[in-house]
């Protein structure tokens, strides 16, 4: 018996395949929610990648009327924004790497060791990010002067510590708990020692997720500007902090452009260097979604 | 001539006041070159007990020797034994040939004698060009060969597997029970296989223990444990086996409305009667024999399942020819041929007719 095949003719086709119109009309939403979501993620960074290039630019004119480089030149001229990118870089990285110390060891017993109390303490990691951290940075200020660490390095440092603690025992832990228990056993039982067994099974599984995390960290700590404004005036300017006080001082847009710009330099080269072992999964894997 | 025993092995989980026993009092030999099954439901303790000999797990009393030799203070890196686990355990960001070869690197061999013995033991468990593969790549069968290539080629003095086969189809399980059971006999390995599965057990080993709520409850010769179960719990977990009530008294066993010869020793008390599927034979006359009506007859081949539903017995499971004809809701008279008799805790009295 044959069967008649169905027939064609009304059948949207996209690419070349036939599809079904619930199939498509997936596919159109699917496209517009991208073209949306670009326009609002790209569009805010496109302003300020043009204002920073733009010499003069007036209403209504879609694009900047006239092009140039001269509050680049204006901005690097500045001893402040000079001594505050290699302030803001060292700082980042030095919060990080302590961080990193502190965290991940911290980490590894949260995943490994069910001691009492432990889901509390997870949470309680939490809570620097549950209030405002405004009040919360003016409080310690109050300490932090008494101590003498207001406008000091290592007064900066500890405050943004403190916002690293949340991704840097999180993501661990969570990357640390997916690692089967039996994979280290295995590595055991053929003659490795607990040290080697951490290095060379341990380590490079959770290598993608430990890198995300150090990579948010230093990109955030980067960004700090609330606790390094609090505690750090007037000793520490780090590139952050003049961002908020050019915007809030000038009148001239092109300043508070120009060092935005700046402040996603760093960010930019980690990402490209960080993509060849990051999956897209990697991070929200870390916090076990 | 490495051999294995386990003496008085004990472990305990828990808190002081509500400890849970997972480990009593476990006694078991294992010769040189033998292969061991230690049998039992999950849970009952049989995974604990290997982990302890591999030094996963601090035993709370008792010792474990090799060659007569404590290995109860070394750490598991330290122990002659080598393990193949339940789940797949091959380290995913190294190829199949470094997976084998780590062990090996850790004993600081020349590379190329390396190269030659993890190259041996590929081909010993039939992958020899799998080298350059990511465990990823590879199907859980050929993973779990892996893995025993990886305890292999260690040489170790007892070979530790836990369940390695129960991720695999069915198919695939007999296929690598019987490559095991051949490598094994090759190489005269001592080894300790612990499973749930009976069948596998019983195809495997030179001797089984068969662990209940973590006491041994026998250790024989898979043949002695199916047809001379020592307890109720063997009887029932080993093989299918029907259980019936029964009451001794002078010389005969009354089970439901017959009588059936007892042994002098038995004691007048009621009893369990344990009847395999097969000790039973279809009779025509009434004498000695239950009857009951079948209510389910399934083709197994070369013998037939039947379910016969009898009055005084209840639901009863035999084995059948096919040279008797038999049909669902016929009535059958039967009889046993061959049973056991359990008394409280004692080994049980076999009765043959």
């Amino acid at each position: 018996m044959k069967i008649d095949p169905t027939p064609a003719y009304h059948q949207p086709t996209m690419f070349g395949y036939r599809i079904s119109t619930r199939t498509l009309r997936r596919e159109a939403f699917g496209i517009f929610a991208l073209v949306a979501l670009t326009l609002i993620i790209i569009g805010p960074m496109m302003t300020v990648f043009l204002w920073a290039f733009a010499e003069r630019w007036r209403q209504p004119a879609l694009l900047p009327t006239e092009w140039g480089l001269s509050y680049w030149y204006e901005t690097l001229a500045r001893n402040d924004i000079t001594s505050a990118m290699p302030m803001s870089l060292g700082l980042a990285l030095t919060v990080t790497a302590l961080s990193a110390i502190i965290c991940l060891p911290a980490a590894y017993a949260f995943a490994r060791i069910n001691f009492p109390g432990r889901q509390g303490l997870l949470l309680s990691f939490l809570a620097v990010n549950a209030f405002p951290r405004f009040g919360l940075y003016v409080t310690i200020a109050v300490v932090f002067f008494r101590l003498g660490l207001v406008g000091t390095l290592p007064g900066v440092i500890l405050i943004q510590l403190v916002n690293t603690l949340l991704t840097m025992i999180w993501i661990p832990t969570s990357a640390f708990q997916n690692i089967d228990r039996a994979l280290e056993e295995a590595a055991l039982d053929v003659g490795a020692g607990r040290l080697r067994v951490f290095f060379q099974i341990t380590l490079p599984q959770v290598f993608p997720a430990l890198a995300a995390a150090l990579l948010l960290t230093f990109v955030s700590t980067f960004y700090e500007a609330q606790g390094a404004l609090i505690i750090g005036i007037p000793g520490i300017r780090t590139m952050a902090v003049l961002m908020y006080s050019y915007i809030n001082n000038q009148i001239v847009v092109q300043y508070g452009a120009v060092i935005s710009l700046m402040l996603w330099l760093p960010s930019l080269v980690l990402l490209s260097f960080a993509q060849k072992f990051l999956r897209g999964n990697t991070v929200s894997s870390g916090f076990g979604v | 001539m490495p051999t294995l025993d386990l003496i008085n092995l004990r472990k305990q989980f828990g808190s002081v006041t509500n400890p849970v026993v997972a480990v009593n009092d476990l006694n078991i030999n294992v010769a040189d070159g033998e292969f061991l099954c230690i049998l039992g439901p999950s849970g009952c303790g049989k995974s604990t007990a290997l982990r302890m000999v591999a030094g996963f797990e601090e035993p709370s009393g008792g010792d474990v020797q090799i060659d007569q030799q404590s290995i109860i203070n070394m750490p598991p890196n330290k122990r002659p034994t080598a393990m193949v686990f339940q789940k797949y355990t091959l380290w995913p960001h190294m190829k199949v040939y470094d997976n084998i070869a780590f062990g090996l690197k850790l004993r600081h061999l020349p590379k190329n004698q390396i190269d030659q013995e993890v190259q041996a033991s590929l081909e010993l468990v039939g992958l020899g060009r799998y080298g350059d593969r990511y465990p990823a790549q590879l199907s859980g069968g050929e993973q779990q060969r892996v893995a025993i290539a990886r305890a292999l080629v260690l040489k170790p003095k007892i070979l530790l597997l836990d369940e390695p086969f129960s991720n695999l189809d069915a198919l695939l399980r007999v296929r690598l029970r019987e490559e095991l059971r051949q490598i094994q006999r090759n190489l005269k390995i001592t080894a300790v296989f612990v499973t749930h599965d009976q069948e596998e057990a019983l195809s495997l080993a030179d001797r089984i223990a068969v662990m209940s709520k973590g006491e041994l409850q026998q250790l024989d010769k898979p043949a002695t444990i199916y047809a001379r179960p020592k307890t109720l719990f063997v009887a029932d977990f080993i093989g299918a086996m029907n259980m019936l009530d029964g009451e001794v008294n002078g010389g005969v066993v009354k089970v439901g409305n017959q009588r059936l010869p007892s042994p002098a020793e038995c004691v007048a008390a009621p009893a369990k009667i344990a009847i395999r599927p097969e000790d039973v034979i279809v009779t025509q006359t009434g004498e000695g024999a239950w009857h009951g009506r079948i209510t389910q007859v399934s083709d197994l081949g070369h013998y037939r399942k039947v379910f016969v539903q009898s009055p005084d017995l209840g639901m009863l499971k035999l084995y059948l020819p096919k040279s008797i004809e038999i049909n669902d809701g016929e009535m059958i008279t039967f009889k046993p041929t061959r049973f056991l008799i359990f008394q409280g805790p004692l080994p049980p009295f076999e009765v043959k007719l």
